[in-house]
């Protein structure tokens, strides 16, 4: 026997032996099928993009261990279940990825992102006694669930904020893909600004029109730099991780005399501490309320399908106030803002949704 | 063993001799490549802190489980086989087709675009005409770089990176502004016609469901392997090809046009990469998808390479890339540290090992089934 013989053996002995070994293994406690199964498939920003996706991973993981991803508790109970998750990375892993959760009888399949609404709908026709969720989607099969917000209730009162924050009268919006949902936000925001301010300038840029726009921090960062150029100094953005470039723009735009001179308004999660004193708030948009509500529902047995809405009066959307900007923003301006919402809720005031038709 | 026995006592009778070098030594490499790059994957597995054990037997057994593993396997292997054969024909040419990713995206809407545009006629019209739509345009986006490095001399592999750009591009801005369903927030097409839709494998399988997308096109993809195999080593043009390939100067010295060759083969390598349209488009969506290639035309490279350039290698090697990405998905979801990254390792250190092969080659070189096998 020579050299490469020897070689070759080796080789197989040290992949079949522990192959071998491995049939006696138990199974661990993520096939206990007591518990309910829930698989969520992330939006092409992934879980860590500290805004939608990330308001949905913390939703689950609160529903799963009843703690916060960093690990603070959520203030709700945990719910017994097995949870997975998938960050597809590109749009042709999605329906894969759903499919493998329906192909191992998942009793909860989360699909986060208006793009996976179509892929939900085709997956759910396939899986019809698999229960659904589809966030910012909608469908209108007898077993998904579809999660929307109204996020231009969230964005009025944010714009508000901007023009009573605002000093030279411009602001600026960063939307991520030029689409109705986006539109929502930004028409409300507009809305808002003007409520207070009816003479205030509003420019308004779009990173680009594909799924790639959700993931381009640094296009994100030279929108922000040139409204600041053209004189806005509070810019809300609503585009996924390349809305993060805008809080670059804003911190290098820097601070006179402890104060930054330019503002940045998060969104969807709290963002307020990515960049501590250049976040004057941020739009936050419940995913994670809402997502906690569907999968106990779906562990108390009582899934239902249809639209669920979640505004500002369900704590579906509003803006967030924490130790990062209690400083940023004016006491006027928070009862101003407080008050609108209040007659939001209350119907006295409304807010143009723009995909409304 | 046996057969190794016989060969040494009676190396030239033995009628299996010819055989085992051939095949053995071509096959030797890259099986050692994919062994030795899931050993280095289960330390990796390790390290992360999960089972390597129970992470193979995940992979592979989802990968390959009935029906929907070996469906779905199959289903992702079939655009991998076209854009394989499209590098590996470029390859036989002496050229390195880097641009199977936007000749695949031109291809793909150039379907769409027929299926749309005629969407009346009877599928007996339509198929051919979408078909046609497939592979002419992809013939078209590859032959553009074979012609420049005919007449300008430009490298085609500048131009073919450059041109997938273009191509991309181009057909987004298409999909966007003129051929989108008004409203639509997801950047595809309006549908095809329905007489372009060619049938799924589960309407002639019994037990396999039809919805998993595998289609005809693995059909068409086996046939492209034999075509490709008889054109290269059986018609003229094939070994003017290969004569250009391996030997520019001796090629022309034996009256062979190289100019004409470079753009055939670029031609030739285009219009299979464009096939991956008819998978994508008329077995599947039914419409252009934007961003639909999960990089196919990168990958195609490296399938080639594994495939050591041939038909029959490229066939094995499409369906182990698709293997890892069906598996990929599963060890995603049902491991708690392992992501589908540890696939795309997996398969960089594959290529690796391939493309290293002296690595292994040293150590044996002195072996009997090495020495005659000139790759």
């Amino acid at each position: 026997m020579d050299r490469f013989t020897l070689f070759l053996r080796a080789v197989l002995l040290c992949v079949l032996v522990p192959a071998g070994t491995a049939c006696h293994r138990q199974r661990d406690s993520a096939d206990d099928p007591s518990r309910i199964h829930v698989g969520i498939v992330f939006d092409i920003g992934g879980k860590d993009d500290r805004s939608f996706n990330a308001a949905a991973f913390a939703g689950v993981t609160c529903a799963e261990t009843g703690k916060w991803p960093k690990g603070d508790t959520c203030g709700k109970p945990a719910l017994e279940i097995v949870l997975r998750d998938i960050e597809p990375g590109n749009p042709t892993s999605i329906e894969p990825a759903m499919r493998a959760f329906a192909e191992r009888g998942y009793d909860l399949i989360i699909g986060v992102g208006f793009a996976q609404a179509p892929i939900v709908e085709t997956v759910a026709k396939d899986y019809p006694r698999i229960h659904f969720a589809i966030v910012d989607g909608v469908s209108e099969l007898p077993n998904v669930a579809s999660l929307i917000f109204k996020e231009h209730e969230g964005s009025y009162l944010v714009g508000l904020v901007a023009a009573r924050t605002s000093r030279t009268g411009i602001i600026g919006f960063l939307g991520g893909m030029d689409i109705g949902l986006i539109h929502r936000f930004e028409k409300g925001y507009e809305e808002g600004a003007r409520s207070v301010n009816p003479n205030i300038r509003v420019i308004q840029n779009y990173v680009g029109v594909t799924d790639a726009a959700w993931n381009n921090p640094g296009k994100g960062k030279e929108l922000a730099l040139a409204q600041i150029g053209k004189g806005a100094d509070v810019i809300f953005t609503a585009a996924g991780n390349s809305g993060l470039g805008a809080f670059d723009a804003v911190e290098q735009a820097g601070r006179v005399n402890g104060r930054a001179t330019h503002f940045v308004i998060g969104v969807d999660s709290n963002q307020n501490m990515v960049k501590p004193g250049f976040v004057l708030t941020s739009m936050v948009k419940r995913v994670d309320n809402a997502v906690y509500a569907i999968v106990q529902d779906v562990v108390n047995g009582k899934f239902q399908a249809g639209i669920h809405v979640y505004g500002l009066g369900q704590d579906g959307v509003g803006y967030s106030m924490d130790q990062y900007n209690k400083d940023l923003m004016a006491p006027e301006t928070v009862r101003e803002a407080e008050d609108a919402k209040k007659k939001i809720i209350a119907g006295q005031i409304t807010v143009t949704d723009a995909m409304a038709k | 063993m046996i057969l190794d026995d016989r060969a040494r006592s009676a190396p030239t009778r033995s009628p299996f001799r010819h055989y085992s070098d051939g095949l053995l030594g071509e096959l030797i490499f890259p099986l050692i490549a994919v062994l030795a790059a899931f050993v280095v994957g289960g330390v990796m597995v390790l390290v992360v802190g999960d089972d390597p054990i129970q992470t193979y037997r995940l992979l592979l057994g989802s990968a390959l489980s009935w029906p929907d593993g070996i469906g779905y396997t199959l289903f992702y292997a079939t655009p991998l086989i076209f854009t394989g054969l499209a590098v590996l024909v470029a390859f036989r040419g002496g050229l390195l087709n880097i641009g199977a990713e936007g000749q695949l995206y031109v291809a793909a809407f150039a379907t769409a675009w027929a299926g749309i545009t005629f969407a009346n006629l009877s599928a007996w019209a339509l198929l051919p005409l979408c078909f046609l739509a497939a592979i002419l345009a992809g013939a078209v986006w590859g032959a553009i770089p074979g012609v420049l490095k005919a007449r300008f001399g430009s490298h085609e592999v500048i131009t073919t990176i450059m041109l997938n750009f273009v191509a991309v591009a181009l057909v987004g801005y298409f999909t966007q502004y003129h051929y989108k369903a008004p409203g639509d927030p997801i950047m595809q097409t309006t549908m095809i016609g329905g007489g372009a839709h060619i049938a799924r494998l589960g309407r002639f399988i019994p037990g396999f469901p039809e919805r998993i997308p595998l289609n005809l096109s693995f059909v068409f993809a086996l046939i492209a392997c034999l075509l490709v195999h008889l054109f290269l080593w059986r018609t003229t043009w094939g070994y003017e090809i290969r004569a250009t390939g391996s030997n520019p100067q001796a090629a022309e010295y034996g009256g062979i046009s190289i100019r004409k060759q470079m753009v055939l083969a670029m031609a030739v390598s285009g219009a299979l990469a464009g096939m991956v349209g008819i998978n994508e488009v008329l077995g599947y969506r039914y419409r252009h998808y934007d961003g639909f290639s999960a990089n196919y035309g990168f990958t195609g490279i490296a399938v080639a390479l594994l495939g050591r350039n041939h038909p029959v290698g490229v066939l094995f090697a499409a369906m182990l890339f698709g293997m890892m990405i069906r598996g990929g998905i599963f060890v995603d979801a049902f491991t708690n540290n392992v992501t589908k990254d540890l696939v795309d390792v997996l398969q960089g250190i594959v290529i690796l090992f391939v493309a290293a092969e002296a690595l292994f080659r040293g150590p044996f070189a002195s072996h009997r089934l090495l020495k005659r096998s000139k790759i």
